[in-house]
């Protein structure tokens, strides 16, 4: 559960970077936040987990203000992904590495070893459990990264470009756990690029245009919207061209196009 | 002779149990646009820095194999020549930058000064760069500043200042909004044909639109050498790096019997536009 | 130029148009150490004019406020450190008792003296560092025939703060969004040390191999010499004052040592 009421944020006066950004997001739903480069993304980010706080306007986070919780309270309600895994790796273990986060919330002995073990298959690295994370692949990496936010089960989920650089297994395996966190009724809200990534995974897009919220509206909505899309610079996903050009209605991934598409030729 | 040939490569990191490159041959000619696509942990950065000739270094020598270019192998190359043949630009854009420039400016001009190029020379070239990779409005700025698609930029016009014949971009477009990155293809499109490209991608589709030959490597071996559609059709492709959206629409129809059996799946919209019969959206 | 370098890593430079700033860098040094070798054998009577004379000039050159600012931060403790220990604690035999303390005057000439050596070699290199922004510095020495490695020795820890700072900022988001507290008693925050330092030091390290393959590839030390571009503007002029300026440094520094 998340609700952001009219922020506005600025790094210097007279030069909002931000400006009355409103909206509500329930628990069990997936939101994508897209726009183009310096359109606000980041900052949105930054002020969701408390590191940045609004100048004016409120944001509340499971019930916490994020203006009068520490950073390190709210993460137990809002758990961050962020681009670069490195930054946030220390332990010279992968399992330490997911076991820090539970270990901070007081989880201990066999609670903490289920919880870790379950952390680790769900991101596929069980088999790597010793090994230092610095000697595993830059992608396997995310996934530590992943898993080690993933282990405080937090309410609310932040994941900042975390399908780049992943190949068909890792993103299935990323789509796996975001529709399971879905329906654990965890907020998951992705920061993307990736369009087709978007298409398949959310519910909903928020559209960020010059640091103003230019959209807010279902995935389908969103993508068929073409002016809109232009306007916040964001691609419209293949799927979603070739159903319009074909007269089917949008299709958001193959899976559906090809239904839609063998539903109409078949009448 | 080709321009670069790589000869049964086999290369492992110290005290690494398994091979990174396991006997990699490939030859890529003067011009080509090549693609080489690879799944997670195949040894995509391993063998772009062999391409590049910044492997072999010190205790990182090949277990057997060489890479030569026009002929020689790097190994005998000078630090020089080698930054005039060939260029390589890694994935992590601040990783990029040299530490020894104080402007945009300088940091593309710090390549052509090292040369002791003439300064008209450098002045060209600094010129020539800013406007391909569209950073004249950040000229005067410090590069530590920039946002990770402006760094991204910035590195490539950092090695295009030095006129490679050959560059070597490891995911150059990952960091870039979808109008930045189809702005840096199109001018990468209008480079002098003699320029010979090579990126290495995770991603099917950001490759589709540069390259005309296409690699897959995988658990260190080259598996798939053609065209975009011969290698993204491959199975071994498919499995490890998926299909792109309009090639799984038409897969799962010709899966239903849905799809005439003489008909090339399609890899991109356009493709699927004329396959579907519908008119094409942009030209 | 100048005006562009405002928003680049700088330190203590402050833009402007004057006679030092737009000077050869080259010149601006040797006038530092000009200075530097007269702070260190003028009586106390002549630091304190030569100290004068340097703020005077760094009030017309414009730098004046940051110049002096960090002068009187840097000379007020050794001022009150020098009048105590040599004024108060160090027994000499003119000790004047006024009661509660004890105090020599010759001691006090004393901490007088070294206070305004110290100020004037201070007030120099401030003088130097307020005018010559590093880039120009790291291109004069590049021009005349400086081995480039010098010269990024010099060079890449002004450019590399910045960039090191900025890093060690995302690190401490990064551990503070996963729940490390940062807030709390002197003993937590000792805890989380290791916590924000491991990527700190692992990253740099990374960093620095990344950056010799990165230099190597811009074929960074292959030529004995390289191109400056937007060389500082020299002068015959500049030139001679440079030669007379070295000169009387080093002979103002010998003289009174052979007259011993």
């Amino acid at each position: 559960m998340l609700t952001v009421d009219d922020v506005t944020f600025a790094y210097a006066p007279g030069a909002p970077v931000l400006s009355d950004v409103t909206f509500h997001v329930p628990p069990g739903q997936v939101v994508a936040i897209v726009g183009r480069n310096g359109a606000g993304k980041s900052t949105l980010l930054r002020l969701l987990n408390g590191l940045y706080q609004p100048a004016t306007g409120a944001i509340v986070v499971n019930g916490n203000a994020t203006s009068d919780t520490p950073v390190h309270l709210l993460a137990r309600s809002i758990g961050t992904v962020f681009q670069a895994p490195e930054q946030q790796i220390f332990n010279a273990k992968v399992v330490d590495e997911i076991a820090f986060g539970p270990k901070q919330l007081g989880l201990t002995g066999k609670a903490l070893d289920e919880r870790v073990g379950a952390v680790l298959e769900r991101i596929g690295l069980a088999g790597e459990a010793e090994t230092h994370p610095l000697d595993i692949d830059a992608s396997a990496r995310r996934m530590v990264a992943i898993g080690s936010v993933l282990a405080m089960q937090p309410p609310v989920l932040l994941l900042d470009e975390a399908q780049r650089g992943l190949d068909k297994a890792a993103i299935d395996r990323l789509a796996k756990i975001i529709a399971d966190e879905k329906a654990r009724g965890t907020t998951v809200l992705l920061v993307c690029h990736d369009m087709d990534f978007v298409a398949r995974n959310a519910d909903r897009v928020l559209g960020l245009a010059r640091g103003r919220l230019a959209a807010d509206l279902s995935t389908e909505g969103f993508f068929t919207d073409a002016a809109l899309t232009a306007a916040i610079g964001v691609e419209v996903p293949d799927m979603v061209s070739l159903s319009a050009a074909l007269g089917l209605a949008p299709a958001l991934s193959p899976e559906r196009f090809a239904a839609a598409w063998m539903a109409r030729n078949e009448a | 002779m080709a321009l670069i040939d790589v000869a049964d490569l086999a290369f492992r990191f110290p005290r690494a149990k398994e091979l990174v490159l396991d006997g990699i041959t490939l030859s890529i000619e003067a011009g080509e646009r090549v693609a080489i696509l690879a799944p997670n942990a195949a040894g995509k950065t391993t063998l772009a820095r062999w391409l590049s000739g910044l492997l072999p270094e010190g205790v990182l020598t090949a277990e057997r194999g060489h890479v030569a270019m026009a002929g020689k192998p790097f190994a005998e190359w000078s630090v020089a020549e080698r930054a005039t043949a060939i260029q390589f630009v890694g994935q992590v854009p601040s990783q990029q930058l040299t530490g020894c420039a104080f402007t945009v400016y300088e940091e593309i001009a710090f390549g052509p000064c090292n040369l002791a190029l003439p300064e008209a020379e450098v002045r060209a070239r600094v010129d020539e760069a800013l406007t391909i990779c569209n950073l004249r409005h950040l000229a005067e700025r410090d590069p530590f500043t920039l946002s990770g698609g402006e760094t991204q930029r910035l590195s490539i016009a950092a090695a295009l200042a030095m006129k490679p014949r050959v560059l070597v971009l490891d995911e150059p477009t990952s960091n870039l909004d979808p109008e930045s990155r189809d702005d840096l293809l199109a001018q990468l499109d209008l480079l002098p044909g003699g320029l010979t490209i090579i990126v290495l991608e995770v991603a099917l589709r950001p490759s589709l639109a540069l390259a005309k030959r296409f690699l897959l490597l995988d658990q260190g071996r080259i598996v798939a050498d053609g065209t975009a559609s011969e290698v993204l059709n491959d199975p071994r492709c498919i499995e490890t790096l998926g299909m792109t959206a309009v090639t799984e629409a038409a897969f799962r129809l010709r899966e239903a019997g849905r799809w005439p059996d003489a008909t090339l799946l399609p890899l991109t919209l356009n493709e699927a536009l004329d396959s579907f019969g519908a008119p094409r959206a942009h030209g | 130029m100048s005006a562009g370098k405002a928003g680049q890593p700088s330190l203590l430079f402050t833009p402007g148009e004057s006679l030092l700033h737009r000077a050869n860098p080259i010149t601006s040094l040797a006038l530092m150490l000009w200075m530097i070798s007269a702070a260190a054998v003028l009586p106390t009577i002549g630091t304190t004019i030569l100290t004068a004379a340097a703020i005077l000039v760094s009030l017309v050159t414009g730098v004046g406020k940051r110049a002096v600012k960090r002068l009187l931060l840097t000379m007020t403790p050794i001022g009150v450190a020098l009048v105590v220990v040599h004024g108060l604690l160090i027994e000499r035999p003119d000790f004047y008792d006024h009661g509660l303390v004890s105090i020599s005057p010759s001691g006090l000439d004393y901490a007088l003296r070294v206070f305004m050596r110290v100020a004037a070699m201070l007030m120099a290199t401030l003088l130097f560092v307020t005018t010559t922004h590093p880039a120009d510095m790291l291109k004069a020495l590049d021009q005349r025939g400086v081995p480039p490695g010098v010269g990024y020795l010099v060079a890449s820890p002004l450019l590399l703060i910045e960039p090191f700072s900025d890093r060690a900022k995302a690190i401490r988001d990064a551990q503070r969004v996963r729940g490390l507290d940062m807030t709390g008693s002197w003993k937590a925050r000792i805890k989380a040390l290791p916590v924000l330092l491991m990527p700190l030091i692992t990253l740099a390290l990374s960093d620095l191999d990344q950056r010799a393959s990165v230099l190597s590839g811009r074929a960074f030390r292959a030529l004995p010499r390289r191109t400056v571009i937007n060389a500082p503007h020299d002068s015959t002029f500049q030139l001679w004052l440079r030669r007379l300026l070295f000169t009387l440094a080093v002979l103002q520094l010998g003289i009174p040592l052979l007259w011993r």
